[in-house]
């Protein structure tokens, strides 16, 4: 399209003064600008929802990245822990765990990790050190509960402990008892609350698929 | 006249101007509120807000994708993440510092440059090795600018008027024509064309609020 209309031609020589010339200004910002795209009917239809994503997933960029630094620290910890234990020259020589179970987050607290380390027995009581990550802090006077799972089913409580704004980029280290006489295939998991605090809750953590 | 047996038809093919659909009542354009308070509540996630500014700035955002990338499927994906920029950084824009549709014109660029970043390496590959007469990047820029601020104001039309002045620029059709495609008295076309560009040159002036 090659015409290019003039001014004369579309308001007339009528219009005279500071007028046309406000308007010559707004005809050459036309016929310089061009005109406006043609949209898609995609683009017509107007804003698609993923455009309106982007802030949250960002935040789950960010909360994954926490829980990975978290989970990181959680694994330094026993990795220090353990050696120190079992080097020689260690200042803090002491028993090794004789069981070490790792958990995986549930739906309830999808970004959290932990590991439980099951001590050797004294007078029939088994020590058990906890250490978690990203656990969702409770209602105040509420608890986590580690329970002795046998045979796919609570078995017995093992102890409380609760996750405050205090603890070290969201990591928790417990330590709790078993006083029970352990069989093979025993596992634990952590649960919140139940309804009347008597009885497990749901399960937060549970036994990742490899124990070691 | 009827039609003989004998006479050859002749198809005279017609280039039709391509326009937006005009309501036969047209609403007028909700200019009671400006770019700033839309952008104040999109910066507080309010998406009914969010569609009244992306009905606003579409075709000029569009427009600035297409010039700089030049491919309809590319200026497409870059206006994708021009309106999600602004979702996310709506809540950063400060109103002392400048107007709204600065801030947006800024907002896009960015995205569709990062984009143009993105396809670098194809767009380097079909590059002629011959010296470009081509304005330079400050006449593009200046071009570009200049295409945002009139297609932000077109959106600031009633439509009957952004009709007639579409059809008066871009169709190639006379006044005359113009009166005719759409069915109405002469008179007619010239007055709405002159309202549109009165109006277009306040909006202009008020240099998008």
């Amino acid at each position: 399209m090659n015409r290019k209309p003039t001014l004369d031609e579309l308001i007339g020589a009528d219009t005279t003064g500071a007028e046309r010339q406000r308007l010559q200004h707004v005809h050459e910002l036309l016929l310089e600008a061009g005109p406006p795209p043609e949209l898609s009917p995609e683009l017509e239809a107007g804003p698609k929802l993923n455009m309106t994503m982007g802030k949250k997933r960002r935040g789950v960029v960010k909360q994954r990245a926490m829980a990975l630094l978290a989970a990181a620290i959680v694994v330094f910890m026993i990795f220090v822990g353990g050696y120190v234990a079992h080097t020689p020259g260690g200042k803090s020589s002491g028993p090794r765990p004789v069981l070490a179970q790792a958990l995986h987050g549930t739906k309830l607290a999808p970004n959290a990790e932990g590991t439980l380390e099951v001590w050797n027995a004294s007078s029939g009581n088994w020590p058990m050190t906890l250490t978690a990550a990203d656990l969702p802090k409770l209602p105040p006077r509420t608890y986590y509960e580690v329970y002795l799972v046998r045979h796919g089913r609570p078995w017995g409580s093992c102890g409380q402990f609760r996750v405050t704004s205090s603890n070290s980029q969201g990591v928790v280290r417990a330590t709790l008892t078993a006083p029970y006489s352990l069989k093979k295939g025993d596992s634990w998991v952590v649960t919140r609350p139940g309804p009347s605090g008597m009885e497990p809750g749901p399960v937060v953590l549970r036994p990742a698929p490899a124990t070691a | 006249m009827r039609k003989n047996d004998g006479d050859m038809e002749i198809a005279i093919e017609v280039p039709q101007p391509r326009l937006r659909a005009v309501p036969s009542e047209p609403a007028p354009p909700d200019d009671s509120v400006t770019d700033a308070e839309l952008l104040a509540r999109v910066g507080e996630h309010d998406r009914e807000a969010f569609e009244m500014l992306y009905g606003r700035y579409i075709r000029p955002v569009f427009g600035l994708a297409l010039r700089r990338l030049g491919d309809r499927g590319h200026a497409e994906d870059a206006v994708q993440e021009a309106f999600a920029a602004i979702w996310r950084s709506a809540s950063t824009y400060r109103p002392e510092r400048g107007a709204a549709g600065g801030w947006l014109y800024t907002v896009a660029r960015n995205a569709i440059v990062d984009r143009l970043r993105r396809n670098g390496p194809a767009y380097d590959a079909e590059l002629p090795e011959l010296i470009s007469h081509d304005p330079g990047p400050a006449q593009h820029a200046e071009d570009s600018d200049t295409a945002w601020r009139v297609h932000r104001a077109l959106e600031e039309l009633q439509p009957r008027e952004r009709e007639v002045i579409e059809l008066a620029y871009w169709s190639g059709m006379s006044q005359s024509e113009v009166a005719e495609y759409l069915h109405l008295p002469l008179g007619t076309v010239k007055t709405r064309t002159r309202s549109g560009l009165a109006h277009l040159a306040a909006a202009l002036e008020g240099e998008l609020r």
